[in-house]
């Protein structure tokens, strides 16, 4: 809502700066966007006040109702604008059958306008300050009015409803057309005004193609109605149709104040125009009429729940001043309130408690200290983790949840994706699956920017359709490109697997196992399932060349993936003991078949390597020369460490004995040197 | 050769040797088995008894002379082929050393652990819920009916399975209340979704959600958490503002705003749980009250960091998520 300044000091009496003023809106919640200085020919300075009215104040959309509570607060009395008896000449041919959706609608038929004329510079000047197109002198009119009062008021061209006019449900599937010239297709939660038998408006929100006013229409009947809000809201949006009446209607308009806008109306089309009045007409069920809401209040509670020491007379002081009426005050301290009409939003108790409080001053309220509390601890949001990765070199992004659906697809079978149903674009319609698609777009965007080499990685949620939304949340990360930048001494080399897979093994610190995998996305031959306790937790892989070409990625990406949930929780570590002893070392060689992968030769080892065994070191992985065909020769060192004693020489030949024992009957190993 | 030439002609030879081969080269020279000293002294035998004594002494008194020289020639020439070693030995070190890159935790991850660590330190825990949230959570149980002219302050993006994607971290309360008896403190900062894309909006976002519900809560108490919350975070000397707003699931509802530049611009929303969240949630409204408050992290880092634009959050640029 936009308005002039002039205009709203024409309802309240007030010599104060606009700056103050504005400070006042804002600080009483309805909030100033900004103001902008305007020289009028008619009223001189002036000047344009921005406000972003919330939800809850839908009487706030108008003059009358922000000078209420200018007036509120600085304890002035509303002028109204003076009322002229209006010359009532004629009678009025309509008459308008109503429903309870509609309780009041009053009406007031006029003959002999003339569209031609124009109205007054200054409605035409309000009216564009308030960003409102001047269109005919019945169309300013109306929205004149409706901007100073909130009443929405609607014209029709009397000339088109000889019949008069209905209100009532729409039938299933009724069409209307509008103003706006598009044909809706309504349904029977919508409320139509008709001709008594087909649609002319849609209540409240916008007025029908063919009853409409034009330049040659003679006659008009003015429309003042009340409409319920719950039957008015959630259309507008619905269809589409935002407007300065729905706005209104869908917040609340006044109940009681249909006939005072349908009279100001009238005084300005009797100003500038020569035309014959009928008598207002005024329907009503009076059953279906908002009753005035009456809210018993406790003060003490106002002044417990604000924490302020406030005097039971300057609480009521406070609720008059909003136009409230304090009806009795009972024995037991409360006190029964009654609500304005125009207060759709106040209802129960704590609605006047924010009254009280608004009318205080927020910045006037005191401040005090919680109850004092233990710290908590930050755990879940997974700090240790953050900081490992952090030192091994990964830069944390954050990535959108939503992906293209054709990148989702390469990872994903699409029945298993949620589909987002009103994306904001076509490349984030699916909600990922894996926090690859992301990661990789990340790495095509910084490679495309020449940063060729890069650790990433991101903390997030996937999502998988089913019977529940499976949400998981995972830890990613990809890596790719050169271990350093080109040194003076140093070999500048790729990352390969075994980059990140150390990363994984620095990160993860526990008892996690690799074994070979197989994953559609990613390198059949360089991919391994991250396994502890029997449950898999995850993936590392080389991204499968197929899904690089696919996405024109032009250089290796190594890729792993973890459920957070799995990983080691952050717990208080605990003393353990260690040895004071000498540690003993031997260094063994064996020659296996080629496709036995090292983990299972070194897991048989530390079976047999007894209860000592410190660490088990993998030094050596050779083919070639001096090796046969189909073998390949490992070389390990391990290391005891006893808490009792030195271990003797004797001690530690017996177990390398059993090692090599062992491990030539389990997988036919052959040692070569000790 | 008379004992006086012979110990200056010694003397010199030794004195003058000018590495450590040719001083041990001297050295035996004169004093080894076959040495120049050591046959004179073998050849004392032979002299007549008279003589041998005085030549005796004198040459004995010539040889640790000699012995001392030597050893001290000998530290010397060690000393100089060290400090000789050391020069060979020297490196440039204006070289670049072997850099091992350190990584970075994304602005708002940081903001997030900042602003969680006040609220922890009050007693805050930290509580999360599910992003893909039903219209239940995300509204009616907040006090947003459907069709509520509040909803038009959220653009929804809604799932094809009949779910949307929260507007807000509320839900998370919601959920909390519903299965923790009060006393409660929590925060639950977390990603949020709004159909919102331009100059000052991405379509997601983050939020920090804190809630709070005890037999007593104030306004004031409110206040006065949020106020040395901003003085920890922005400064003591921060200017502060409430000022009067809207939430279905608050009354009263307040906006903060803080001076920054001349201006002032709203960081957070807050305000005292609305009874009929309470109720929903089944916690008696009269027993306990509540306030709740949310913050948006990317705005906070914005500010704090001088960050221009909003959307670089999202583009990941490592020449941007390095800074900090």
């Amino acid at each position: 809502m936009q308005f002039s300044e002039n205009w709203l000091k024409e309802f309240i009496d007030i010599n104060i700066s606009t700056e103050e003023l504005c400070e006042q809106l804002t600080m009483l919640g309805l909030e100033v966007d900004g103001y902008e200085k305007y020289k009028s020919k008619i009223t001189g300075d002036d000047s344009i006040i921005k406000l972003d009215i919330t939800p809850n104040r839908g009487d706030c959309f108008s003059i009358l109702g922000i000078a209420r509570e200018v007036s509120a607060l600085n304890g002035l009395k509303i002028k109204l604008p003076a009322e002229e008896k209006i010359n009532e000449t004629i009678e009025s041919p309509i008459d308008v059958d109503i429903c309870n959706e509609s309780p009041r609608y009053i009406g007031r038929y006029v003959e002999g306008v003339d569209l031609k004329k124009k109205v007054s510079p200054l409605i035409i000047e309000r009216l564009k300050l308030s960003d409102v197109r001047s269109i005919d002198p019945i169309v300013d009119i109306t929205n004149y009015v409706l901007l100073e009062t909130g009443q929405p008021l609607h014209a029709f061209d009397a000339k088109k409803i000889p019949n008069g006019l209905g209100v009532r449900l729409a039938k299933d599937k009724e069409e209307i057309e509008l103003l706006d010239e598009q044909t809706l297709k309504l349904s029977r939660d919508c409320l139509v005004i008709t001709d008594k038998s087909d649609p002319v408006a849609l209540a409240g929100i916008m007025g029908g193609l063919d009853s409409g006013i034009s330049s040659s229409t003679k006659s008009i009947y003015l429309e003042s109605a009340f409409f319920k809000p719950e039957i008015i809201r959630g259309k507008a949006r619905r269809y589409g149709l935002q407007t300065d009446a729905s706005v209104r209607f869908e917040r609340g308009v006044d109940y009681q104040l249909q006939s005072l806008a349908i009279e100001r109306a009238s005084q300005l089309i009797m100003n500038f125009m020569d035309c014959d009045f009928a008598p207002i007409q005024t329907f009503e069920i009076k059953k279906s009429i908002p009753k005035e809401k009456k809210i018993s209040l406790d003060i003490q509670n106002v002044r417990k729940s604000l924490g302020v020491n406030i005097k039971d007379s300057e609480v009521k002081r406070i609720l008059k001043s909003l136009g409230m009426k304090i009806e009795l005050t009972k024995s037991d301290g409360k006190v029964l309130v009654c609500i304005p009409s125009w207060r759709f939003d106040i209802s129960i108790e704590v609605d006047l408690v924010e009254e009280v409080a608004r009318l205080i001053g927020y910045d006037k309220l005191p401040s005090s200290s919680l109850r004092s509390s233990n710290r908590k601890t930050v755990d879940s949001l997974n700090h240790n983790l953050i900081s490992s990765l952090v030192s091994l070199g990964y830069n944390e992004v954050i990535t959108y949840s939503f992906v293209d659906e054709k990148e989702a697809l390469l990872f994903e079978e699409k029945d298993k994706m949620l589909f987002v149903q009103n994306p904001i674009s076509q490349n984030m319609s699916v909600m990922r699956t894996s926090l690859l698609p992301g990661l990789l777009n990340t790495f095509s965007y910084n490679f495309n920017r020449g940063e060729e080499s890069v650790k990433l990685f991101e903390i997030g949620s996937t999502f998988l359709k089913g019977k529940k939304i499976a949400q998981k949340e995972k830890l990613a990360g990809l890596v790719s490109g050169k271990v350093s930048d080109i040194h003076w001494c140093d070999e500048n080399r790729a990352f390969d697997f075994f980059d990140i897979k150390g990363d994984l093994e620095v990160l993860l610190n526990q008892d996690y196992s690799f074994t070979n995998g197989k994953l559609p996305f990613l390198h059949p031959g360089k991919t391994a399932l991250i396994t502890t306790k029997n449950k898999e937790i995850g993936f590392v892989g080389a991204l499968s060349p197929n899904i690089s070409n696919s996405l024109d990625l032009k250089q290796d990406i190594y890729y792993f993936e973890l459920s957070l949930d799995s990983l080691p929780q952050p717990h208080v570590r605990k003393y353990s003991k260690y040895s004071k002893f000498p540690i003993a070392q031997r260094d063994l060689a064996f020659l296996v078949d080629e496709q036995l992968p090292v983990s299972v030769i070194l897991e048989l080892a530390k079976k047999k390597a007894g209860k000592n065994l410190k660490e088990i070191n993998l030094f050596d992985v050779y083919q070639g020369k001096g090796i046969p065909e189909n073998k390949k020769s490992i070389a390990f060192s391990l290391f005891w460490q006893s808490m009792k004693g030195t271990l003797t020489d004797e001690e530690v030949d017996l177990i390398v004995e059993d090692i090599s024992k062992y491990l030539s009957k389990e997988v036919k190993a052959e040692l070569r040197s000790e | 050769m008379d004992i006086q030439s012979l110990s200056k002609k010694s003397k010199a030879i030794l004195s003058q040797s000018d590495n450590l081969d040719s001083l041990e080269e001297a050295q035996r020279s004169l004093l080894g088995k076959s040495g120049e000293i050591t046959s004179k002294l073998k050849e004392l035998g032979s002299l007549p008894p008279e003589e041998r004594k005085s030549a005796g002494k004198e040459l004995n008194i010539l040889k640790n002379s000699l012995q001392e020289i030597y050893q001290a020639r000998k530290l010397e020439l060690r000393r100089i082929e060290a400090d000789k070693k050391l020069q060979e030995d020297s490196i440039d070190v204006s070289l670049p050393g072997r850099q091992r890159k350190k990584g970075s935790i994304h602005p708002v991850t940081q903001t997030i652990a900042e602003i969680s660590s006040f609220f922890t330190s009050k007693g805050f825990s930290v509580a999360s819920g599910p992003e893909a949230e039903s219209d239940y959570y995300n509204f009616e149980a907040l006090n947003i009916p459907a069709d509520h002219p509040a909803k038009d302050m959220h653009d929804t993006f809604y799932l094809d399975n009949g779910d949307l994607l929260r507007t807000h971290t509320s839900p998370v309360q919601v959920r909390v209340m519903e299965e923790n008896e009060p006393p409660l403190r929590i925060i639950c900062p977390g990603r949020v979704y709004r159909k919102d894309s331009d100059l000052t909006h991405t379509p997601m976002f983050h939020q920090i959600e804190g809630l709070l519900i005890e037999e007593d809560a104030s306004f004031s108490q409110l206040k006065g958490l949020l106020e040395d919350f901003i003085s920890d975070f922005f400064g003591s000397d921060t200017d502060i503002r409430f000022r009067p707003s809207y939430f279905p699931f608050t009354e009263p509802s307040a906006e903060v705003d803080i001076k920054w530049k001349k201006g002032w611009l709203e960081i957070l929303g807050c305000g005292m749980v609305h009874p009929n969240v309470l109720e929903m949630a089944g916690i008696d409204s009269k027993k306990f009250t509540g306030f709740a408050f949310g913050l948006g992290p990317e705005r906070i880092a914005m500010l704090k960091h001088d960050i221009p634009d909003l959307r670089a959050f999202f583009e990941n640029d490592i020449r941007f998520i390095k800074q900090f």
